[in-house]
């Protein structure tokens, strides 16, 4: 979890090689839509650069920074309502509604870190989910604003016209593949940026031991407050992409605990506190997620032999397993927390590190 | 010439109890004062007070002719007062190396800068070797030199030891002694709390001893352990 | 007047039920420090087993208690041995999310065997009332809390008087100390998850004639619990007997005199208050 490199070589030395991987995954990446034109593969990498998003963000604050907020609905929801509404009733492009929306959920998050960040540890926790549930019931009942439970539909996004040109009129995937690509790589960008940092260093100092840090130097608010910003801002982005993307929001669906809680799973899945951890995660659970809405799951249960198809049990799993989501979310949290608490990628390197010492053991005289 | 720290009047209380209570004393740059009292007497607790983890309940903590009363530890540290803890504090899941980095990053913003400087704290405690580990993996001995090696980092100009020699086997308290001798050749000024009283002798030009939370006396390693009061205070202690 | 003495009345009446749950919360707290989300899906679970109680075998959800609470008492122990336990090391940060995974488990497991629909247990004296000095009160409510009241004299009972109870409060004072003492503290552990999990469904047990049945009822109770326990002062019986009815004023009064649809929201402001300004609460001690 430490950034220091192991090997020699001055920081640019070493900043070049994950640099050059995402560079060189980024292009490939952009090339995709032009091999693969089924809706339906785009649709999963759209909810997979998504997923990347906000589970970077959240790593930001949460795995380098230690302080693990439950509440990063609140921002997700801050970004998507505002695009919404100002798109819906101000008729803004989304482009330009991006702006407020980001600075909302910075003021957003500055009000929240300022409340939340004397406490420590379980009852930051707690605190933060109040805070977001705060932020959903105002939602919810400031109904002029953004129309209650009803939520908000989006009708038409403006065409995006560059000089002169339409360059996309938002009716299929790919422009949102793109945005959401761009998101992707920028946020592991920043995080790469962060890891490597005074910030980084002082972060993960904060996240070892609040007053050990203190002692050293470190304003412990100052830096909280820097990541939790930071944090907030590209999980509003995500949270406006996605309102774009699925044209509709409401209080539950966009500022629910269910969106925070997923958000937290994306990091932990992975790994907290690394840079390929979230990217790790977000493909486990969009993977796993899209396995159980296609029923893919349930025939391969079936096909196991392990399920009787036209059993009561069969029938059941096949009506219900697509709707288990959040009952599989809560197993997964509670599995990774019970077995695999450094996520899948500290899972493997503590086996690479017992192995390395095995065979040290064994070549040694 | 005016002294490095100047501590009046201090004391603290939580709820009813003082665990300090009316400590006065001065410490002039460039020695060694060693702080010593029975289990209970408060020398942690006053240590907190100097470097801003509480403040005191009365009176002043000057340091360098500045009132630090009500700061936080991170601007103590700022400002050149740097302490070490009881009980160790390794920021365990990083290396050796970054832990040592994160005190160096108090005086710059460049990585490359801090690693430089952190190496040479790791020369100057002789853990060069081991800038790779794992902070949390390290044996009692090695935690207290990484925790030494990281403090001098920030660059302090008073340096406050609490314990530093606790748990650790005569070679290790060796070095450390050495250790705090050649900081002192280099002009920081060092406080130190101990309970080995052999190194405190050896290391102190001055020592004060609190008892019960009070000033029980202050003078030279020779007075003081011939003070009838102090072997009195610690006596007491080994009865009880 | 009248009508702020029965917004006061039946807020004193539920908050007792409150109280219950937050006990249930506090005691879990006390004995292990963790702090136990899936806190309000327990009492879902409750009122779940005084429904088909009720409407498999006819018994009265005030009856039923004596049935729910040994059952969901073994389910509390069988939680803290199997999965609570292992992460009694672990960070509080870590703990704190499985429980919010155990308690996203039971309540979606909840909705997939029970479905979404909202269950309503009705008996004969669900909607009667009598009247008290004009103002009217309501028969299960006047009941349930008649059956708290009880329940935590009981509870009372055994945390002072008996070598056990007295066993329990040593670990949550202390545990170190308790275990030298001879005190099998992972014992404790599992007895005081027993305990919390049979009072929190006692609850449930007690709410379900009353109240809405389905499963995601459990999410506001555990937040309600936490304020409850947050302002009577962690690990402390007494502050969360005493916040319970606290708290249930303040939501009856509030959705009087406020709103209805902002209740919660005021519920959630006041905890947020109370971490803030008195993170202690009323009984407990600092250790925010």
């Amino acid at each position: 979890m430490s950034p220091s490199p192991r090997k020699e070589g001055g920081p640019r030395g070493t900043l070049l090689v994950p640099l050059l991987a995402i560079g060189a995954v980024g292009t490939a990446l952009a090339f995709l839509p032009s091999f693969v034109s089924s809706p339906y593969a785009l649709h999963l990498m759209v909810l997979f650069f998504l997923s990347v998003v906000m589970g970077s963000a959240w790593n930001l604050l949460g795995g380098y920074g230690g302080q693990y907020s439950v509440g990063h609905a609140a921002y997700f929801g801050v970004g998507a309502y505002t695009v919404l509404i100002l798109l819906q009733y101000r008729q803004l492009a989304p482009w330009w509604g991006l702006l407020p929306a980001l600075a909302l959920s910075v003021l957003l998050a500055l009000v929240i870190g300022s409340i939340t960040f004397r406490l420590r540890g379980p009852y930051f926790v707690l605190a933060s989910i109040a805070m977001a549930e705060i932020v959903r019931l105002a939602a919810l009942n400031w109904k002029d604003l953004t129309n209650g439970a009803e939520g908000i539909l989006v009708s038409d996004i403006p065409p995006l016209v560059l000089g002169g040109k339409v360059v996309t009129n938002f009716t299929s995937k790919v422009p949102f593949y793109y945005a959401g690509l761009a998101l992707a790589v920028a946020v592991v960008l920043v995080a790469l940026w962060v890891e490597r940092s005074k910030l980084g260093y002082y972060l993960q100092a904060i996240r070892e031991d609040q007053d050990a840090a203190n002692s050293l130097g470190i304003p412990l608010t100052l830096y909280k407050n820097v990541a939790l910003v930071l944090s907030a801002l590209f999980t509003a982005w995500a949270g406006a992409l996605f309102a774009l993307y699925v044209g509709f929001i409401d209080p539950a669906t966009a500022i629910g605990l269910d969106i925070s809680v997923q958000i937290v799973l994306v990091a932990i899945i992975g790994g907290i506190g690394t840079i390929l951890g979230p990217v790790v995660g977000a493909a486990v659970l969009v993977a796993l997620s899209e396995a159980l809405r296609s029923n893919l799951v349930t025939d391969l249960l079936v096909k196991g032999g392990v399920v009787s198809e036209s059993s009561r049990f069969g029938v059941f799993l096949r009506e219900n397993l697509a709707h288990a989501h959040m009952l599989i979310y809560g197993l997964l949290v509670a599995l990774v927390i019970l077995f695999m608490p450094e996520g899948v990628l500290g899972a493997l390197r503590s086996f690479a590190r017992r192995r390395k010492r095995a065979v040290a053991a064994e070549t040694s005289p | 010439m005016s002294p490095v720290l100047e501590v009046r009047h201090v004391s603290k209380f939580f709820g009813g109890l003082a665990a300090n209570s009316d400590v006065s004393f001065q410490v002039e740059k460039g020695t060694v004062t060693g702080l010593i009292g029975p289990n209970g007497a408060g020398k942690t607790t006053l240590f907190n007070c100097i470097t801003g983890y509480y403040p005191p309940s009365r009176g002043e903590v000057i340091f360098k002719g500045q009132r630090m009363n009500g700061l936080t530890p991170d601007k103590v540290c700022m400002l050149g007062m740097a302490r070490t803890w009881q009980k160790v504090r390794p920021l365990a899941k990083l290396t050796v190396l970054d832990n040592v980095m994160v005190g160096a990053l108090a005086r710059t913003g460049s990585l490359r800068v801090a690693r430089e400087v952190a190496r040479e704290q790791l020369q100057v405690v002789k853990m060069e070797h081991k800038a790779g580990s794992l902070a949390g993996g390290l044996p009692i001995g090695e935690r207290k030199k990484l925790e030494v090696a990281r403090v001098l980092a920030t660059g302090p100009e008073l340096l406050l030891l609490d314990e530093v020699m606790g748990g650790l086997n005569p070679a290790e308290s060796e070095e450390i002694i050495g250790l705090i001798l050649d900081i002192r050749k280099h002009g920081l000024t060092q406080m130190v709390i101990e309970h080995d009283m052999k190194a405190i002798m050896r290391i102190s030009d001055r020592i004060v001893v609190l008892s019960s939370g009070e000033k029980l006396a202050e003078g030279l390693p020779q007075d003081i352990v011939a003070n009838p009061a102090v072997i009195a205070a610690y006596l007491g202690e080994a009865v009880a | 007047m009248n009508l702020f003495l029965q917004a006061l009345l039946s807020g004193i009446l539920v908050g007792g039920v409150y109280a219950l749950i937050g006990i249930g919360l506090t005691i879990i707290f006390g004995v292990m420090r963790i702090i136990n989300f899936a806190h309000g899906d327990l009492v879902m679970m409750g009122m779940y087993l005084a429904y088909f109680l009720f409407t498999l075998a006819g018994i009265d959800p005030f009856l039923s208690v004596v049935i729910v609470y040994p059952v969901m008492w073994l389910f509390g122990a069988f939680l803290q041995k199997a999965v609570i336990n292992r992460v009694l090391d672990a960070l509080p940060q870590n703990q704190i999310l499985l429980t919010i995974g155990i308690g996203l488990i039971l309540s979606n497991t909840a909705m997939l065997v029970f479905t979404s629909d909202y269950r309503i247990l009705t008996t004969s004296y669900s909607s009667s009332s009598f009247n008290l000095g004009g103002v009217s009160v309501s028969e299960p409510l006047l009941l349930s809390f008649l059956v708290t009241a009880a329940a935590t004299a009981v509870l009372y009972w055994f945390l002072m008087r008996t070598d056990m109870g007295q066993a329990i409060r040593a670990t949550a004072q202390d545990r170190d100390a308790a275990q030298l003492m001879g005190i099998n503290v992972r014992w404790m552990s599992v007895v005081a998850t027993g305990i919390g999990a049979g009072l929190a469904a006692v609850a449930g047990a007690l709410l379900a004639p009353t109240y809405y049945i389905f499963p995601q009822v459990g999410q506001p109770f555990t937040l309600k619990a936490f304020v409850v326990v947050v302002l009577g002062g962690m690990g402390s019986v007494m502050g969360a007997t005493l916040g319970g009815i606290i708290i249930g004023a303040t939501e009856s009064l509030g959705a009087v005199y406020i709103s209805s649809g902002l209740k919660d929201m005021a519920v959630y402001v006041l905890f947020m208050l109370i971490l803030l300004f008195k993170p202690a609460g009323l009984f407990g001690k600092s250790r925010v």
